[in-house]
C-alpha cells in the first residue's frame, strides 16, 4: 500500500479549510428575484461496464478494484477528494456527472438529501444491509438509511504524549485542569462544531446544543483555555506531536490510530472522553446524475460483503460498521479499543446534526470572536 | 459602408472600417471577457450582499444594507484590523528588504548577470504557496530548524510559530519577489548621470540617495507597495497555517460564511465587497501615483 498521507495531502474528515474550493452559483429565474442555487447538470450516459467513484483517499485501492473486476467485469475508475466541501463544490459546479458512487460524511449526506442530489435507494437491490451493526441501521440525518449505506465510522477524541503528560487523561475537563502545563502546546480541530461541541459536553450539555445560553457558557469556558491552544488544525498536528512541540491534540480516531501505529515507541495515547464525543460515519450514496446506477448497486453490494469489509479495515485504520466483518477481524484489530470502543464508551456520544440557520449564526459569531481575540 | 463605395475617392478607403470602429474591435474580446467574468459577477455579489442571511436555494430579494451594518459590529472590526495589520506590515517589510536587493541588482551587478539574478529571485514563486507555508512551519516550530540552530549557538529558543511574527515572515517571503521585480524595473531606468552630477557637486552618497534615487524611483515604490498590500489583503494560506489560534482574517471569514456552518452567502458577499472596496482604493492610488509601466512588467 502506498503511504496514506503526507502533510500536504492529508485528508480531513469534515469541514476542512480547502483554500480553492470553487463554488459556482447557477441562476434559476424564480418569480421576481432569482434563486441562489447550484448548477443542475444533466446526467451523462454511461457504459454498462464502467463505474466511476468519487471518494476519500485510500478508501479504495487497486486490489479492491481488481477483485471487483474479476467478479463483475466492470472497469472502475475513481477520483479523490480531501474534504466534503471540495466534493460538494465539484458536484455543484456541474463537473461530477460521471460519478455513480460517492462517499460523503454525515452532515454532507444530510445536505445532499435536502437538495435531492442523491437517489432513494431501492433496498430490494441491496444485499447484506442486515450485516450492519444496529446503531448503523439508522441515523438522525437519513432515517433507515434510505439514501446511504455506511462504510466506515469513527470518533473525535484526544491524542496525547503519555511520556510528557503524567496524569491520565479521561475527559474533556482534563484540558482545563492541565491548561498551565499545556500552554501553547495543544491543538483543537479547526471545526467550530467539534470544538464547541466538546466544550458543551464538558459542561454536561448536548454536542448539538441549540440553547443560546449553553452555547455562550461554552464560549466563555473556551476563552479560559485559549492560552493553551497553539492553533486550530484538523490534520497538521501529526508531525509536531511526534516531534514533541505539541503534547496533546484533538483528533479524529483514524488519524490518531494511524499516528499511534506509525510511532510505537512514543507512548502516544488516544482517548475517547468519557462524558461523550461526536461519532461520525462515511457512507456510500448514488447521486441523481449517476450515469450507471445499476453498477453502483453492484459496487455497494460488493462493499457490504463481510470479507471485503474485513480486508479494508485491516488495510486502513477505520472501523467497519459491518457486524459480520467485525466478527471475522483478527484479534489485535478487533480488540483495538480506539477503533472499536466498548458500548459504554459510545453511549454518551452523539452524531453531529445540521442546526437551524439562526443557531449556526450563534456558533459562527462565537467562533469568529474566539479566533480573533 | 456601401454608401461610401459609391463616392469617388483617390484612396481605397472603401474597404477600411471607420476610424472609431478600430478601438472597439480591438477592445471587444477583452471587453466581453471583463464584462462576463468581472463586471457581472461583481454586480451579482453586490446584489447578494443586499440580502440578509441568504443561503443557497433561497430566492434573492435585495432588501437593504443590513449585512453592511453588521460589518461594523465589534465582532468583525478586529478581523478587518488584523488583515490590515498583516498587509501593511508586510508592505513595509518587503519594501525595507526589497529595496536594497533591487538597488543592488539594478545598479551594482553587471548587465549580463542581472537577468540571472532576477530569475533566481523569482524562482520561489514557481512552487506552491501552500508548500512554502509548510516549509516555514518546519523551520519555525519550537523544535524546528531555526531553534536547533539557535541552540547550537547557545542562544535561547524563539517561540514564534502560531503567532503574528510567523505570519509576517511567511507573507513577506511570499511577496518579496513581486516587490523586488517592480523596484528593479523602476531603478533600472534611474538616470545615473544625475548621481554623478550630485557627486561632482559635493553631495554625500546619502544625500544623493534621498534626493535623487528615492524621488526618481517613487513611482516604482508606490506600485510595489500597493501591489504587495493588495495581494496581502487577500492572503489566506499564511495566516491560516502560521498564525495560530488567533489568526482570523477577512479572507478566512469570507470562506467561513460561504462554506462553513452558517452558509450565509449574503454576509459573505458583503465581506467580499468590503475587501473589493479596500483593494479598489489601493488600485486607484496605484493608478494615480504608481509607475504603470513598472507594475505592468510583472
Amino acid at each position: 500500500m502506498p503511504p496514506r498521507r503526507s502533510a500536504l495531502t492529508a485528508r480531513s474528515r469534515r469541514r476542512f479549510l480547502q483554500t480553492s474550493a470553487a463554488i459556482a452559483a447557477g441562476l434559476a429565474s424564480h418569480g421576481c428575484g432569482w434563486t441562489l442555487a447550484e448548477v443542475r447538470p444533466a446526467s451523462a450516459k454511461g457504459d454498462k461496464d464502467k463505474l466511476s467513484i468519487y471518494t476519500w483517499e485510500s478508501y479504495i485501492d487497486p486490489a479492491l478494484i481488481d477483485t471487483f473486476h474479476t467478479h463483475t467485469a466492470v472497469d472502475v475508475t475513481y477520483d479523490i477528494y480531501d474534504s466534503n466541501e471540495t466534493m460538494l463544490a465539484t458536484l455543484r459546479s456541474g463537473k461530477g456527472t460521471n460519478y455513480s458512487v460517492i462517499y460523503p460524511t454525515d452532515y454532507a449526506i444530510a445536505d445532499m438529501i435536502e437538495r435531492k442530489e442523491v437517489i432513494t435507494l431501492d433496498k430490494s437491490r441491496i444485499n447484506g444491509l442486515e450485516n450492519l451493526m444496529p446503531q448503523f441501521q439508522d441515523s438522525p440525518f437519513d432515517p433507515n438509511n434510505a439514501h446511504s449505506v455506511p462504510v466506515s465510522w469513527g470518533t473525535t477524541g484526544l491524542i496525547y504524549n503519555a511520556n510528557e503528560i503524567k496524569t491520565e487523561i479521561t475527559d474533556w475537563s482534563d484540558l482545563w485542569a492541565l491548561k498551565s502545563q499545556l500552554t501553547r502546546r495543544m491543538t483543537l480541530l479547526a471545526d467550530v462544531r467539534e470544538v464547541m461541541g466538546a466544550t458543551l459536553k464538558s459542561l454536561g450539555y448536548s454536542y448539538n446544543s441549540t440553547n443560546p445560553a449553553e452555547i455562550q457558557q461554552a464560549y466563555t469556558k473556551l476563552t479560559e483555555l485559549k492560552p493553551a491552544i497553539a492553533t486550530f488544525t484538523t490534520d497538521a498536528w501529526q508531525n509536531q506531536l511526534i516531534a514533541g512541540d505539541y503534547l496533546l491534540c484533538m483528533a479524529y480516531s483514524m488519524d490518531a490510530v494511524t499516528a499511534i501505529q506509525e510511532n510505537p515507541d512514543l507512548n502516544l495515547r488516544y482517548v475517547i472522553p468519557k462524558s461523550g464525543t461526536s461519532l461520525w460515519s462515511d457512507a456510500m450514496v448514488i447521486p441523481v446524475t449517476a450515469p450507471n446506477p445499476d453498477v453502483a448497486y453492484e459496487w455497494i453490494n460488493y462493499m457490504l460483503q463481510p470479507a471485503i469489509a474485513v480486508d479494508i479495515t485491516k488495510r486502513l485504520f477505520f472501523a467497519t460498521p459491518n457486524q459480520a466483518a467485525y466478527d471475522q477481524l483478527p484479534n489485535p484489530v478487533r480488540n483495538n479499543q480506539n477503533l472499536f470502543p466498548p458500548e459504554a464508551t459510545l453511549k454518551p456520544c452523539e452524531r453531529i446534526i445540521t442546526l437551524p440557520p439562526q443557531v449556526s449564526e450563534i456558533y459562527d459569531r462565537y467562533w469568529t470572536r474566539l479566533t480573533s481575540k | 459602408m456601401t454608401a461610401d463605395s459609391s463616392r469617388p475617392s483617390p484612396k481605397p478607403t472603401t474597404k477600411a472600417p471607420p476610424k472609431w470602429l478600430e478601438p472597439l474591435v480591438l477592445l471587444l474580446p477583452a471587453g466581453v471577457w471583463l464584462l462576463l467574468l468581472l463586471v457581472i459577477p461583481t454586480l451579482l455579489i453586490f446584489e447578494l450582499s443586499l440580502v440578509p442571511a441568504i443561503r443557497p436555494g433561497q430566492v434573492v430579494n435585495p432588501s437593504g444594507l443590513e449585512n453592511y451594518f453588521r460589518l461594523l459590529q465589534p465582532d468583525y472590526l478586529p478581523v478587518l484590523g488584523r488583515s490590515l495589520f498583516f498587509s501593511l506590515s508586510t508592505t513595509i517589510l518587503t519594501l525595507l528588504l526589497g529595496f536594497p536587493v533591487a538597488y543592488w541588482i539594478a545598479l551594482k551587478i553587471p548587465k549580463q548577470w542581472q537577468n540571472l539574478v532576477l530569475l533566481s529571485f523569482v524562482l520561489p514563486l514557481w512552487t506552491s504557496s501552500l508548500l512554502r507555508s509548510y516549509a516555514w512551519i518546519t523551520i519555525l516550530r519550537p523544535t524546528g530548524v531555526m531553534n536547533t540552530a539557535l541552540n547550537l549557538l547557545k542562544l535561547p529558543s524563539l517561540d514564534i510559530l502560531n503567532r503574528e511574527p510567523a505570519v509576517l515572515i511567511g507573507m513577506t517571503y511570499s511577496l518579496l519577489p513581486y516587490m523586488v521585480l517592480i523596484l528593479y524595473a523602476a531603478l533600472e531606468k534611474l538616470d545615473r548621470r544625475l548621481l554623478e552630477a550630485a557627486a561632482d557637486l559635493g553631495a554625500t552618497p546619502s544625500q544623493a540617495f534621498w534626493q535623487i534615487t528615492v524621488p526618481q524611483s517613487f513611482t516604482g515604490i508606490a506600485a510595489g507597495a500597493l501591489l504587495v498590500f493588495i495581494t496581502g489583503m487577500g492572503d489566506f494560506v499564511n495566516p491560516e497555517l502560521l498564525g495560530g489560534a488567533s489568526s482570523m482574517t477577512v479572507a478566512r471569514l469570507i470562506y467561513n460564511q460561504f462554506l462553513g456552518v452558517t452558509q450565509n452567502w449574503g454576509f459573505g458577499s458583503a465581506l467580499s465587497m468590503l475587501l473589493t472596496l479596500v483593494v479598489s482604493i489601493a488600485i486607484a492610488l496605484l493608478l494615480k501615483y504608481g509607475d504603470r509601466n513598472a507594475a505592468s512588467g510583472v
